[in-house]
């Protein structure tokens, strides 16, 4: 049989956080009861006019400039016409020829770019329900403002693919415009794919996968079409252009339209709405209000902190971890200890990844900073640290609540040596045994500190002592 | 530029138009004239200024700010009231 390869590019649909919808003033909230958040202008009603959210212009351009893109200093609304019980209007109000933002990129790990096309604002439709062979409609999505963002069919992988997904995802949540729940559908993704032999330039015929919810469902969805299309030229046959559903239930991939209603949505300008113009000047406040994104962050660990990629790529994932470890690495000596304190123990706390992503922890910023003052300043030593820690995130207590004053558990070099000194003393017969060269008497020397200190040495430190002064 | 019958009964489908046979010549014919004015339109060789914005306003907007929805009785009168908080879908094929 003959290499395949896939080629792919994505249409994402991002939900924005707005307030208020894209062309009326009814809240976009989530999960209340069906209709209650509509008015004549998002439910369709002839004679209304719809008024332009400002936010989710302003939204979009954000979501614009953080994926590279241009801003076009002119874009205007365009109808988008179909039949559909979700679209009360029978057209959807989005953007054709003119979007707000093209020509941008996400680069993936292995160093290859999605170029991003245009991205562009329109509204959400609404949700059909159905229920026992019928079929009913609740208005309160539509007219959500959503942002579509399209690729080049640049993806090479699933994985590629879903790398690009998770790092659009990251991107959206770090700049604060959507809280892109895949579940509650804030991001859904269609996704176009062909198959083409190995080595090939020219593109094969494209089939589109509509409305992925979740990473699990793409990639079987995105097998499953792979295999289904190359199997199909392998026999001689043609894969023909069409939309296709994904099936939860089968993980098969059907045909979703029939031939009858292919696409032709007579895309016209809207004639209620005037043209967007975005000055310089506006682009480049906004601009400015972007936060660190998540490339910049993971890049400014790795080189500033000498975080490994894997760290980095750990803390950067989770917005908030992120914002705590920022704030602790930065007054304490060494920040790859904040790390390994977070990675290691705090997480064992938060075994989902809802958990970490919201954070939730009884230990602040400068709670870590003092615990790490104590260990950098050898006051106590690591094991110490660590069962503290412990108790922190149990008890949301301080270093200074927890560590004993008299008893610090540290011990300073003088007190050590001393202790250091008794120890050979008492136990010669170690000593002597260690001097011919048996290593293991050394470890019982070192035991002999940690008992005589309760544990609380510094082992490095006893060690270095103990060569020092057996000589 | 000539319209075809196929792509008169093309339109006619997504408007959701039946067309009768017997119709379909004299049909062809007025598309034909209609998509002809077009080309008298494109006939005209000279500086042509793109008019994006026709009446020179932009940037319309509204402050993200809400404002109370309707009641969903109001809301669902066009439909007789609707089903438990629902619109109705007549079934489709």
């Amino acid at each position: 049989m003959k290499e395949y390869e896939l080629v792919s590019g994505l249409e994402t649909h991002v939900e924005l956080s707005t307030k208020t919808k894209i062309f009326c003033s009814c809240t976009t909230q989530f999960g209340s009861e069906p209709n209650t958040h509509c008015c004549p202008i998002c439910i369709g009603l002839p004679g209304t006019m719809p008024k332009l959210n400002r936010q989710a212009v302003r939204y979009a351009i954000k979501a614009g400039l953080a994926t590279h893109c241009t801003i076009n200093p002119i874009a205007k609304m365009d109808r988008k016409n179909y039949v559909y019980p979700d679209l009360p209007k029978a057209y959807q109000i989005s953007q054709y020829d003119k979007p707000l933002c093209s020509n941008g990129y996400i680069e993936l790990k292995n160093g290859r770019k999605i170029r991003i096309l245009r991205i562009h604002i329109e509204e959400d439709a609404g949700k059909l329900v159905h229920e026992r062979g019928d079929t009913f409609v609740d208005y309160n999505r539509g007219g959500v403002p959503l942002i579509e963002i399209v690729t080049e069919p640049d993806i090479r992988s699933i994985d590629e693919a879903i790398e690009y997904v998770e790092k659009l995802q990251l991107i959206m949540k770090y700049i604060g415009v959507s809280d892109v729940k895949m579940q509650e559908g804030s991001l859904r993704c269609d996704v176009n794919i062909s198959v083409r032999e190995k080595g090939s330039e020219s593109f094969g015929t494209r089939t589109e996968i509509k409305n992925m919810n979740s990473f699990a469902f793409m990639q079987k969805a995105m097998e499953y079409e792979f295999e289904r299309q190359v199997d199909l030229i392998e026999n001689g046959e043609q894969v023909i252009q069409e939309t296709r559903r994904f099936n939860t239930d089968t993980g098969e991939t059907a045909p979703m339209r029939g031939k009858e209603d292919a696409h032709d949505y007579r895309y016209f300008r809207e004639p209620d709405l005037v043209t967007i113009e975005t000055s310089k000047e506006e682009i480049e406040e906004i601009r400015a209000s972007l936060p660190e994104l998540p490339e910049q962050k993971r890049q400014r660990y790795i080189e500033t902190f000498g975080l490994s990629e894997v760290d980095a790529d750990i803390l950067i994932k989770y917005r908030k971890v992120a914002e705590f470890f920022d704030e602790a690495a930065k007054a304490v000596g060494n920040p790859k200890t904040v790390s390994n304190f977070i990675i290691s123990q705090v997480f064992r706390t938060l075994p989902t990844d809802a958990e970490k992503e919201a954070f939730d922890v009884r230990i602040t910023p400068q709670s870590l900073i003092e615990l790490i003052g104590l260990l950098e300043s050898k006051k106590i030593n690591m094991n110490v640290a660590k069962s503290t820690l412990d108790k922190m995130l149990q008890t949301g207590k301080t270093p200074d609540q927890l560590i004993d004053k008299n008893d610090m558990g540290g011990v300073d070099a003088n007190t050590l040596t001393a202790i250091c000194q008794k120890v050979i003393e008492t136990q010669s017969g170690a000593v002597q045994d260690y001097k011919n060269g048996k290593e293991a008497a050394f470890k019982a020397l070192i035991g002999g500190v940690m008992k005589e200190t309760r544990g609380k040495a510094d082992p490095m430190q006893a060690t270095e002592i103990l060569k020092s002064l057996i000589g | 530029m000539m319209v075809t019958k196929e792509e008169i009964l093309d339109i006619a489908l997504l408007a959701k138009l039946s067309v009768e046979e017997d119709k379909l010549d004299e049909l062809t014919k007025e598309m034909m004239n209609i998509i002809q004015f077009a080309d008298t339109i494109n006939a005209f060789d000279g500086e042509v200024q793109e008019f994006d914005n026709i009446n020179s306003l932009s940037n319309v907007f509204r402050e993200d700010e809400v404002l109370p929805s309707y009641p969903r009785e109001e809301i669902l009168k066009n439909v007789g009231g609707g089903e438990n908080g629902y619109f109705p879908v007549k079934k489709r094929m």
